[in-house]
């Protein structure tokens, strides 16, 4: 679906995109993972030939996109970090002008359907320049939703929505992957909250790709060992517990470090038939602790 | 051409212009005040008052070496004044309506996208930057004219009604209100909204971009001092000549816009 070739990217003589390569598949949801200032958005603009390479190729659905911009662009739905709404017109209004440049057909049962996907129906008379910045977000990607793209970029999309708000922002790009097998590429800060929805990642820094993969991926790689913390009767009276490396990590929380998953069965079942176990936490498995990881082998190298 | 994204443009903008104070206000007061009333208190001067007072006799200098046409009666100076005022002084006053207008709606449209941080949406939209300019430029000729349009027909109306017991005949609209309503000020409403379109892809604010497009009136105000002077008398060959340099500018500026229209330079410049 998305094909980027030693993509690099000047602009005003500065670089911000170096010989960026990666391939997404038509139904995948790829997290773009970066710091800020680190390419992500300069990404999403030359996906969609808004600005053109330096150097490389992007080919979207086949199709090459310093060529072929505007047929890109009608397939792809695209949230910014500003919702790019008119706050002088209603939500109504707003969906109305561009379901009319996307040349949505039935515009206002699409409309409709959105607004009550996205609970903005009783809202749709107001103007955006009364919502609150979760509402604007959601009507940001109701926008971008309004001709049922094949692909989606989501630049921050959950920036400025409460818990519920992501949980059900979340749950709806699960749900519409399922059912209609969009291609979603999502950049958030906010890593915990990609975990349960991106299938692999691409991480970015100063214009560089310094690593992709999925989790399993990428914990092989950059995990080593697995660090648990136990709540537990047991004390650890030296640095080694049965042969697991353990250390003290608060009142009755031990710490272990093991070689792989299995051992935490023989661990806790050892464990088990001397004390108590009442909770037992990964702590090096989330995407966020690797992320970090690759960020700090990046920087040593 | 996608004439359905041209439309949906022009549409919101005007939607928009509607809803923008300042803007709206622009619409309303310029050609009330420099179309009917302005006008109107030009032929009341003209019929009621003492014109030998006015200026120290320099207006009646510049009445005497006007060439009135033989159609016309003109037993007194005040039918001079009259004659004077409608056929060439009003002609500038008038046609500062659409060019500001236009100027002010067009700032507005093009830098009013990039504060709003709206332009990026448009950019990432399917329509052609042609396309998008097309929609733009007829989101603010539309308004400027039907207000220029609207006032030519109130102040005419006004005008003969007050003129009419003076000279027993309809005198407004001449030739040249005619040259200068369908030739002249589509024309330089064009140029005003092309001049402005480069200087807001320059400017950093709204107000930036109004002060520099401001000098588009300059002209206008050449025109105004040729006229009081008696140097340049408006004439049907005149405004002909003046409605073909002006057509010759928006040539220049064409070429000068169609350098913006590549999306990613467009980008750049607006938004980054």
């Amino acid at each position: 679906m998305i094909k980027v070739d030693e993509v690099s990217k000047s602009i005003g003589g500065k670089p911000v995109i170096h010989d960026v390569s990666f391939h997404i598949a038509q139904g995948e949801v790829v997290g773009l993972l970066g710091p800020n200032g680190a390419g992500k958005t300069t990404m999403i603009r030359l996906m969609n030939d808004v600005i053109t390479p330096d150097h490389g190729m992007i080919h979207i659905d086949g199709q090459r996109a310093t060529v072929h911009g505007n047929t890109i662009r009608q397939l792809s739905g695209v949230v910014t970090e500003s919702a790019g709404l008119y706050p002088e017109l209603t939500a109504r209004e707003n969906l109305n002008f561009f379901a009319r440049l996307y040349g949505v057909k039935q515009p206002q049962r699409r409309i409709d359907q959105l607004l009550m996907e996205f609970e903005l129906k009783e809202h749709e008379d107001k103007l955006i320049g009364k919502y609150s910045t979760g509402m604007k977000k959601r009507l940001a990607i109701a926008k971008a939703l309004l001709h049922e793209p094949k692909l989606l970029f989501l630049d921050e999309p959950t920036n400025g929505l409460d818990p519920d708000g992501i949980r059900d922002m979340i749950g709806y790009l699960r749900k519409l992957n399922e059912e209609q097998g969009t291609t979603i590429l999502i950049c958030s800060h906010v890593l915990h909250q990609l975990e349960d929805v991106c299938s692999s990642y691409l991480f970015i820094d100063q214009g560089r790709l310094i690593e992709k993969g999925t989790l399993e991926e990428l914990e092989r790689k950059y995990a080593g060992k697995i660090v648990i913390h136990v709540k537990t009767g047991l004390r650890a009276g030296s640095s080694e517990l049965s042969g697991y490396q353990v250390r003290e990590a608060g009142e009755q929380l031990l710490e272990f470090h093991l070689q792989d998953e299995q051992a935490i069965s023989d661990l806790l079942r050892l464990m088990l038939r001397i004390s108590w176990v009442h909770e037992v936490q990964i702590m090096n498995r989330s995407l966020e602790s690797i992320y970090f990881e690759v960020r700090r082998r990046c920087h040593e190298l | 051409m996608n004439y359905n994204k041209i439309i949906a443009i022009a549409d919101k903008d005007m939607k928009m212009t509607r809803k923008t104070g300042k803007v709206w206000i622009s619409l309303i007061l310029l050609p009330l005040i420099l179309g009917v009333l302005i006008p109107a208190a030009i032929v009341s001067i003209g019929r009621w008052a003492d014109i030998l007072a006015l200026g120290n006799g320099r207006i009646m200098l510049l009445l005497e070496h006007l060439s009135i046409p033989d159609k016309i009666s003109m037993p007194t100076v005040n039918h001079r004044f009259v004659y004077f005022m409608t056929q060439y002084m009003l002609v500038p006053i008038f046609m500062l309506i659409p060019v500001i207008n236009a100027m002010m709606i067009a700032v507005n449209s093009f830098v009013g996208e990039k504060e709003r941080r709206t332009l990026e949406s448009l950019l990432f939209a399917p329509i052609e930057i042609k396309d998008l300019f097309i929609g733009k430029l007829l989101a603010s000729f539309i308004p400027a004219y039907a207000s220029t349009l609207a006032s030519f027909l109130v102040g005419g109306i006004i005008m003969n009604v007050l003129a009419y017991p003076m000279f027993g005949s309809i005198i407004f609209p001449s030739l040249n209100w005619f040259i200068l309503l369908f030739w002249v000020i589509p024309v330089f409403t064009i140029s005003a909204i092309l001049f402005s379109v480069l200087v807001s892809a320059r400017s950093k604010g709204f107000q930036e971009a109004q002060q520099i497009a401001g000098v588009i009136v300059l002209p206008i105000v050449g025109l105004l001092v040729g006229q009081s002077t008696g140097v340049v008398l408006m004439s049907p060959l005149v405004l002909l000549v003046l409605g073909g340099a002006l057509m010759g500018l928006n040539l220049v500026l064409l070429v000068l816009i169609a350098k913006l229209n590549q999306r990613g330079l467009l980008f750049e410049r607006q938004i980054q």
